[in-house]
């Protein structure tokens, strides 16, 4: 069984400059202007790692679905448009910076497993080389101040993704989620479902100092994650054959197929997952842990990007399910549930 | 990859803020089910909330969100008694052009003067019962040495109050005295 809580974690702090309206609300050569002076900034020495600044006004339709997937832009930054606004990557990726989203910036941190704890320590220290430049929309009472007001304190929101296929599967996710909404957090499923993967996090304003959301959301998810390895458990005591069935019929599907969806995909390798940790399954190459990373890989624009002509490789291609297929195939050759 | 913050989680904006199953409480959050492939919305209050919990079998997706803006708009008293419309027009901010109507509908401020304009509002609105809404985090390293006082005696007021709550008056009143002298340091403080 794997011994990480969460399957990924993700940390975004939205900051504003006090002296310029909100996004939405500032004039387009305001904005523009803030982007400059922020570029500027990245560009200079003060930070350990490198900003790789994009140019989103050059950047497709599969380069942005491709930082999206790779936790790097928030769907709603990619899908926006407007004058000013403005993309950078740190380092190789252990952070981001969207700019003039719906605020000035916000700070993005992702990782695959538990991260939550190392990821603020990063965004903590950025936040506050951005402060050396950037005069901080703040107010002692309500804290960084934010275009949603609900949004406004810590500016913080933190993402816990799990795997929780056995409790989706056997309807308990509901109780789970009004449990966790009863404790102030939100739950939503990251990819419509598939696989049982969910998505945790805070969902109001709490005056909370940040590492005590971060705790927060940590006991809750592990409540939530504590709760799925037992109903696992219960279903190979009281359901083994079905159990056995459900995680062999994925290994055959997932063994051959030629044309595969990207939610398909991901129910085939939670399942195999599953195996995995109930000791059910042997899939050589792949770990409990290596699941999620698999995942990743064999997301639409991953595919494009990293297996097909980028320039003119498109989301809708038919070729790219014929990919994943392929990849799934090799992924999971040898791979058997243990009689 | 982030769970995609669709305006569905508000979908109930301009509608009914009362629960869809016993129709008098409040709702305070929106389940979203997809059974056998069907998508429904439900708005519920808390009690209500448990019981469909504990009712769904074979239920295959579920979201739960607080809906923030539907919280803003039932916080308001002017949705319930409707104000001279003149009175409500004059509630602007004079560096943004942000309405009260503006906020009340996309839940979104212009600029940071918008939460001096409408603190009544927002105060209102983020009325949360248990969870303190001062802010006890992170605070700007180059803001204001007033800013830090205040933010220092909001974290020493919360600890008072827990100390209270525990029966640990000792520890309570060298927690009050520290208040009173921040106090008067933040009277004598010019910024």
């Amino acid at each position: 069984m794997s011994a990480a809580v969460l399957t990924a974690s993700a940390l975004g702090l939205s900051r504003n400059e006090a002296d310029r309206r909100f996004p939405h609300a500032e004039d387009p050569a305001a904005l523009v202007e803030l982007r400059q002076e922020i570029f500027d900034t990245l560009k200079g020495g003060m930070w350990d790692r490198a900003w790789r600044v994009h140019d989103l006004e050059a950047m497709s339709e599969v380069e942005s679905t491709y930082l999206v997937e790779r936790g790097l832009m928030t769907p709603a930054f990619a899908e926006a448009t407007g004058e000013g606004r403005g993309f950078a990557v740190y380092g190789a990726g252990e952070a981001s910076l969207e700019i003039n989203g719906v605020d000035h910036v916000r700070l993005l941190g992702f990782r695959p497993g538990d991260g939550l704890a190392a990821l603020w320590t990063l965004l903590n220290l950025l936040d506050d080389r951005l402060e050396t430049v950037l005069t901080y929309a703040f107010d002692p009472r309500w804290g960084y101040l934010t275009t949603n007001p609900g949004r406004a304190g810590s500016g913080m929101r933190v993402y816990a993704t799990l795997h929780v296929p056995a409790l989706m599967l056997t309807g308990r996710l509901a109780g789970a989620a009004v449990g966790a909404l009863g404790q102030g957090l939100s739950m939503a499923p990251l990819w419509g479902g598939a696989g049982g993967i969910i998505q945790v996090s805070n969902a109001g304003r709490v005056g909370r100092p940040e590492k005590e959301i971060l705790q927060h959301v940590e006991d809750i998810s592990r409540g939530i994650v504590e709760k799925e390895r037992s109903v696992r458990k219960m279903l190979l005591r009281e359901s083994a054959v079905q159990t056995r069935d459900h995680i062999g019929r994925a290994l055959g599907v997932a063994q051959h197929s030629w044309s595969m969806s990207f939610p398909e995909a991901v129910t085939l390798v939670s399942a195999g997952q599953v195996g995995l940790e109930l000791g059910l399954a042997d899939i050589p190459g792949m770990t409990a842990t290596s699941a999620f990373g698999l995942i990743s890989r064999l997301q639409p624009a991953h595919i494009v990007m990293e297996h097909m002509d980028v320039k003119t490789g498109c989301l809708e291609s038919p070729e790219i399910d014929e990919i994943r297929a392929r990849l799934l195939r090799e992924e999971f050759a040898g791979a058997h549930v243990r009689s | 990859m982030y769970i995609d913050e669709s305006p569905d989680w508000n979908i109930e904006n301009d509608g009914s803020v009362v629960c869809d199953l016993c129709g008098t409480e409040p709702a305070t959050m929106h389940l979203l089910r997809v059974v056998d492939g069907v998508v429904s919305h439900t708005h519920l209050c808390p009690g209500c909330a448990e019981s469909v919990a504990e009712e769904n079998e074979g239920l295959a997706l579920v979201l739960a969100v607080p809906s923030v803006l539907r919280h803003l708009g039932r916080s308001a008293p002017a949705d319930e008694t409707p104000p001279d419309p003149p009175e409500r027009e004059e509630r602007f901010c004079g560096v943004c052009g942000t309405t009260l109507t503006d906020l009340r509908e996309s839940g979104m401020v212009g600029c940071i003067n918008c939460y001096q304009v409408f603190i009544d509002y927002l105060q209102t609105s983020f009325e949360t019962e248990g969870e303190p809404v001062e802010h006890l985090g992170k605070m700007p390293l180059r803001g204001p040495e007033s800013d830090a006082l205040k933010h220092e005696m909001m974290r020493l007021q919360r600890m008072l109050r827990e100390l209270v709550e525990c029966e640990r008056f000792e520890e309570a009143a060298g927690v009050r005295d520290r208040l009173t002298e921040l106090g008067q340091r933040l009277d004598g403080d010019p910024s």
